[in-house]
């Protein structure tokens, strides 16, 4: 069973430190969503501890995707690991990904789709599934590379060897290691303070980054331009009024 | 605005020096500050005596970013007739311009930041090849916290530039960095004591610029600029 709780502006979700079966990912992506529909939502925390997928049982598959279910020699399809991530990474909103204890395979991959990781000082980060003679089709390849370079990256995925949050974070995996003691208190404090940003500026950050990683230059600055005619922030008003008055500006993150 | 003393062009020998000359203001841009950057970007780069393009600020700022005081509109008017969105302020389209004319420079381009260099001052350094700072510098885009956010490419820059992974805390979280931060983060280049006259101090970086080929130079650029799109195989066949 997935955890989900809603607290003030702040969506939390996490694994509960299990491993992760079809039921979870549905869960997953169903919050992912709900979260987004909801305005009063502005930031959403995925707490990664897991030591991943529930590879030798994944619970039944999911009704919805009966008519999708490939097989062969490597088992069922990625679709609903594919699901709950293009959920998270399409979820424009500010997303905090939490690494404490076992964070590995599927929930290095969550954790890799947020835009923010925020390590436990006693973390064990990696991904296992090479020696279990498995090849994630989960994006991670595509994402650890960007996120990390190609060089750490291949480390990551082909060794499989788990690294701790000192060497994460200088790998620039994790943006953040806080000591255990203190991992919920500052936590918190950070999402609080994600929340209170003009989310819709973030959006509309994320809404550039992300496909212009894609795009040739010339592209994307065309993208960026087509992005701001579009998008609207009202808290920009805020924002200006806030600064000629010298005083902290309150945004409302429409 | 159109005071000629805000912008200063200076030859120290083959290096030319693009320096934002308002200090009362940290260097703040307005619509005629950006046109300036751009008209003389567009002439060194044609320009044979000039073998290095360094752009500065004068006084306590390399810039503050864009100038919100700024409502008149430029004396010049570089929109004319594609000023795109009213509602909003004067849309990105000349900014966005002067970032990729001075992008593309086929010459080594450098920007030297010192005091703050944020927002618009900050995407102009991401257009340059190098980015020196001072150990005290206040760089980085806090856009975001005034819900602000502009289109001059540093979108697309930024994640070419460093790992995507500390894109989000500079471009979502809009932390600023100091010298050290931003040279762990490996987008800048080298890092001078607090307080340090870059022009002073990173003469001996902007003259080895000065001696290299530029036309090699200028082809190695250009593959590498062009390499962050392709695949593997075309970037083999590219050939400037």
């Amino acid at each position: 069973m997935l955890e989900i709780r809603k607290t003030n502006a702040v969506t939390r979700i996490g694994f509960g430190g299990k491993l992760i079966d079809y039921a979870m990912l549905e869960s997953l992506r169903e919050a992912v969503a709900a979260a987004s529909a909801d305005n009063a939502v502005r930031a959403l925390v995925l707490d990664c501890e897991s030591g991943g997928d529930d590879w030798m049982n994944m619970g039944e598959w999911p009704a919805r995707l009966a008519h999708r279910r490939p097989g062969g020699s490597h088992g069922p399809g990625p679709l609903p690991e594919q699901d709950a991530i293009k959920a998270l990474r399409r979820f424009m909103k500010p997303t905090l990904a939490l690494l404490r204890g076992e964070v590995l395979g599927l929930a290095l991959d969550l954790a890799c789709v947020c835009d923010i990781r925020i390590a436990a000082a006693s973390a064990t980060i990696g991904d296992p599934r090479i020696l279990q003679g498995r090849a994630p089709a989960t994006g991670i390849s595509y994402l650890l590379p960007k996120l990390i370079g190609q060089s750490q990256a291949m480390r990551i995925l082909l060794l499989g060897e788990p690294i701790d949050a000192t060497e994460a974070r200088r790998i620039q995996l994790v943006h953040e290691v806080f000591a255990d003691a203190e991992f919920d208190s500052r936590t918190n404090e950070l999402a609080s303070e994600i929340a209170r940003l003009p989310t819709r500026a973030w959006e509309v950050h994320k809404l550039q980054v992300l496909p212009q990683l894609d795009l040739p230059f010339d592209a994307a600055m065309v993208h960026s331009l087509g992005i701001r005619q579009t998008h609207v922030i009202e808290d920009r008003v805020e924002g200006i009024k806030a600064w000629r008055e010298r005083r902290a500006p309150e945004f409302k993150g429409r | 605005m159109s005071d000629e003393t805000a912008f200063i062009i200076e030859d120290d020998g083959p290096i030319r020096h693009l320096v934002l000359n308002r200090p009362d203001k940290l260097n703040a841009l307005d619509l005629d500050q950006h046109a300036r950057i751009k008209r003389a970007v567009e002439a060194s780069s044609g320009d044979a005596s000039v073998r290095v393009l360094v752009l500065s600020g004068r006084g306590r700022a390399f810039c503050a970013g864009d100038d919100l005081t700024a409502d008149t509109p430029a004396a010049e008017d570089p929109l004319k007739g594609r000023r795109v969105d009213l509602e909003m302020g004067a849309g990105p389209a000349f900014l966005l311009e002067s970032a990729a004319v001075l992008r593309a420079c086929p010459k080594p381009t450098v920007a030297l930041l010192h005091g703050h260099a944020l927002g618009s001052g900050y995407d102009y350094s991401l257009s340059c090849d190098f980015r020196l700072a001072t150990a005290d510098v206040n760089y980085g885009d806090p856009r975001i916290h005034r819900g602000l956010w502009a289109a001059e490419g540093w979108s697309y820059k930024l994640p070419r530039l460093v790992n995507q992974s500390v894109v989000t805390p500079i471009a979502y979280l809009g932390k600023t960095m100091d010298g050290q931060t931003a040279h762990d983060f490996g987008l800048v280049h080298r890092v001078y004591p607090a307080g340090a006259d870059l022009r002073v101090d990173a003469k001996p970086f902007l003259d080895a610029l000065a001696a290299l080929d530029l036309d090699a130079y200028a082809r190695t650029k250009a593959r590498i600029l062009a390499a962050a799109d392709l695949d593997f195989e075309h970037a083999l066949a590219f050939s400037p």
